[in-house]
């Protein structure tokens, strides 16, 4: 008996024409039916799918897609990407939130650091800071820079592959990458350091309420770059207000001969150094005050989020940031030394709450409110990483040095894989580090000045190169940016070599490996499979040799050989049996059942059912040079938990077929119907 | 008379989406069910089933359109999506088959020789519908 054939049967389609007849021949009319409803739409020829393909039908697909969309958001179309973009006032707390909020730590990581040589070093804390907006004012500059060159964003990533090649472009990204890693894990226990000043009781949980605002964060970033924006536009320009509340009043106090007392913590460090205050050590406290540039590059690397024109955007946003951070740093180093406010030995108060206490006195509604704005912004601070490691996440997996789901949008169009990712990987860091921030902060600003180098040489080589108008002075402001960068990437490597440095060392070309290796796997994979030459013939296939197996005489097995039967005529069915009376039960069965498909029965006496049959496709697979396609029945229960009770030996022959080449596995899946069911369909 | 089943037909002009609020005002009291359909108009040299591209995107669109404006105006419709020689007949045919109560079907506001202008599809439905028809006239201009 051969399969029934259908006469030139139609291709499928989405839209089916249905005739009507109308009352007069000529009235007669063609309804255009979708027997997919509303999921399909046409659109200039082609169909797209709707919202509607994703409505759920089963009561927990409802309330999950429920759930998701209480906490993502609606689903976003691809055209809608233009409104997801943000203006300068948006796009300030979130790229530029990281450099920002390093104003609320950078003073006292300068000062912690020339304490051990005694109170008296702390008089230099003042020239650090004046250094280090001298470098920031530098990286503003040539930033701004590498935002005109490159307005499609990349920042230092691209800038370094196209102008110092592949191995220099990786290892900016690499650096990149762990940079954003460690701001969010820097800028989330900060935040519960300076939750921790003013609510001691924290200081004990600081570990897992990190993690928890870590989770929170992921769950904002989920739902798009604009809603987290406007989410945290709020909390920065309320740290911007209290600080400048705060630096303004400090120096009204100061320059009406006011001085505060300095308010003291538990531990302040001693008034006699550990230590003698050596050019290292300053060299050491400037490594560690430099951390108020990380986040600086977050604004060039992000220029396609700002809305049209994107250069001239970034820039206002890249100098405003410059400008905020620069103003609060200076006047915060500035009250601080200038009260002689010590920190402490501890880290159980930050340097910010008690210079706000010295300032306006103890449980003061401002110095609540100055606490309160600080550690919401060092929370908000890890979301520069949230924006900018998804985003070079994205880039990286274009040029396919990441896997792809980092390039795969979410529903609401943000880089999901990455944003996941990157909460995982500073959650375990935070974890690892037990959420200390003087821990954390010496594997800081390694990576951002290596990239910072890597992309203003770069820069350099470029204008060069290129040496279009202006190019003279693009060169000078990028070779001084170069060299600066590239003095404090040495001096932080080396001063915090030993306090953790090293490790960031180590990683990076780790990383830049595996980048490299997927990268030359994505070019194999590429190589063995793209079809350049369209002309090629679709080549003709010999009929398959079908092997069906059986384990019994069911619904099933019956639905898999017609289909068998289908596909080819040379269609062979086999079946396992652990006992010599069940073979022969078998082989009656189907003698009396007897389709006109031939059995071969394999009796396994060590009871194991998928090696024989593997063993049998391989013999089968050698005595005939057809290709080989197995057939398998697959019992699909109505409910998940079902599939426990069942033993799934189709579903371990599948995984055992999958590497196995020229084998094709086509899977019969029987859905259970009861027996009211059955009877309804006959 | 509260309708069960109206048929709206929407012929992609500026006066569609006043009809499909219309339609959705007169259906929710009685929970009546709201059809929308577009016809296109076929031309006798080509076959009746024949598969015009810039068409069917437009009528889709149409549809899709009056979905949208009516669950904005808080109703599910259904949309129907016809080609015809005639949409007067196909709409009549439809209302006929649906057992539609009513039929609205909208005029934009045209003048021919000073005169208010009614379009052939209008005359006909208004002429051969088998159940009540709804004339919905576009608002005239300021």
């Amino acid at each position: 008996m051969t399969p029934p054939e259908d006469k030139d049967p139609e291709p499928p389609s989405l839209e089916k024409r249905q005739w009507q007849a109308g009352r007069k021949p000529g009235d007669r009319s063609v309804r255009i039916v979708r027997p997919g409803g509303d999921q399909f739409r046409r659109d200039a020829g082609h169909y797209v799918a709707t919202d509607a393909v994703f409505t759920e039908k089963g009561p927990l697909g409802k309330a999950w897609s429920k759930v998701t969309r209480l906490l993502v958001g609606r689903r976003l179309t691809t055209e809608s990407e233009g409104e997801e973009r943000v203006s300068v006032a948006t796009g300030l707390p979130i790229l530029a939130s990281d450099n920002i909020s390093s104003s609320a730590y950078a003073t006292e990581e300068a000062m912690r650091v020339l304490a051990i040589a005694g109170v008296a070093a702390l008089s230099l804390t003042m020239p650090i800071a004046i250094a280090v907006v001298a470098v920031l004012a530098i990286v503003v500059l040539s930033e701004s820079r590498v935002i005109r060159a490159y307005p499609n964003g990349g920042g230092s990533y691209l800038v370094a592959r196209e102008n110092h090649g592949t191995i220099a472009g990786l290892v900016a990204a690499a650096a990149l990458l762990i940079d954003y890693v460690l701001t969010v894990a820097v800028s989330t226990a900060a935040g519960v350091a300076a939750i921790a000043s003013f609510v001691p009781e924290v200081h004990d949980v600081r570990v897992p309420l990190a993690l928890a605002l870590i989770a929170l964060l992921t769950l904002g970033n989920l739902r798009g770059v604009r809603e987290a924006g406007l989410l945290f536009a709020a909390p920065t320009y309320a740290y911007m207000a209290a600080m400048f509340g705060l630096i303004g009043f400090g120096i009204f106090r100061i320059a009406t001969g006011d001085i505060p007392a300095p308010a003291h913590s538990e531990s302040p460090f001693p008034d006699a150094g550990a230590q003698a205050l050596t050019t290292l050590l300053i060299l050491r406290a400037f490594a560690s005050g430099s951390v108020g540039l990380t986040g600086s590059e977050a604004v060039a690397n992000g220029v396609p989020s700002f809305r049209k024109p994107e250069p001239r955007n970034a820039i206002i946003t890249l100098v405003l940031m410059g400008t905020i951070f620069s103003t609060i740093f200076l006047g915060l180093t500035f009250l601080a030394t200038t009260i002689g406010v010590r920190p402490d030995q501890h880290e159980a108060e930050t340097v910010n709450s008690l210079l706000t206490r010295s300032i306006v006195g103890d449980g003061s509604p401002f110095y609540y409110f100055v606490q309160i704005a600080t550690a919401i912004i060092l929370l908000l601070a890890a979301n520069t990483g949230f924006t900018g490691f998804p985003r070079l996440a994205s880039v990286l997996s274009n040029d396919r040095f990441m896997p792809r789901h980092f390039a795969d949008m979410g529903s609401r169009l943000a880089f999901n894989t990455g944003i996941v990712a990157l909460a995982a990987v500073a959650g375990l860091v935070l974890t690892a580090f037990g959420g200390s921030v003087t821990a954390l902060v010496p594997l800081y600003t390694i990576g951002v000045f290596l990239a910072f180098t890597l992309s203003q040489s770069g820069l350099v080589r470029r204008w060069w190169r290129l040496r279009d108008r202006g190019w003279q002075l693009s060169m000078v402001l990028n070779s001084v940016g170069a060299i600066v960068t590239g003095v404090v990437l040495v001096v932080v490597a080396y001063t915090k070599f030993e306090h953790g440095a090293w490790m960031v060392i180590v990683v990076l070309p780790f990383i830049v490996g595996i980048l490299y290796a997927t990268h030359v796997h994505y070019r194999d994979v590429h190589d063995a499979l793209v079809l350049e030459d369209l002309s090629v013939p679709i080549p003709e296939m010999r009929p398959p040799v079908v092997i069906v197996p059986v384990a019994r005489i069911d619904r099933a097995a019956l639905q898999a050989v017609a289909f068998a039967r289908s596909i080819s005529k040379s269609v062979k069915a086999v079946h396992i049996s652990t006992t010599d009376e069940s073979a022969k039960e078998f082989e009656r069965r189907w003698a009396r059942w007897s389709p006109d498909v031939k059995v071969d029965v394999i009796l396994s006496p060590y009871r194991s059912l998928v090696v024989p049959l593997l063993k049998y496709i391989d013999a089968i697979d050698k005595s005939d040079d057809r290709p080989i396609t197995v057939v398998i029945a697959e019992f699909v229960p109505r409910h998940w938990w079902e599939w426990l009770l069942h033993s799934q030996t189709a579903t371990r022959l599948k995984a055992a077929l999958l590497f196995r080449p020229n084998t094709i596995v086509i899977d019969v899946p029987y859905h259970f119907e009861d027996t009211a069911d059955l009877a309804r369909r006959r | 008379m509260q309708p069960k089943r109206i048929l709206v037909a929407v012929a992609g002009t500026s006066v569609d989406p006043d009809v499909i609020r219309h339609a959705v005002t007169l259906a929710k009291p009685g929970k009546a069910e709201v059809i929308a359909v577009h016809v296109i108009e076929v031309r006798w040299n080509m076959p009746l089933d024949a598969v015009l591209e810039p068409e069917l995107d437009h009528g889709e669109e149409l549809l899709a359109n009056a979905a949208k404006v009516a669950e904005q105006a808080g109703l599910r419709i259904e949309t129907e999506l016809l080609q015809a020689r005639e949409a007067a007949a196909a709409i009549i045919d439809t209302a006929r088959e649906r057992a539609a109560d009513l039929v609205i079907i909208g005029m934009p506001y045209r003048t021919r020789l000073g005169r208010v202008h009614v379009g052939r599809t209008v005359q006909n439905v208004y002429v051969g519908a088998p159940c009540a028809v709804l004339a919905y006239r576009q608002e005239a201009p300021q």
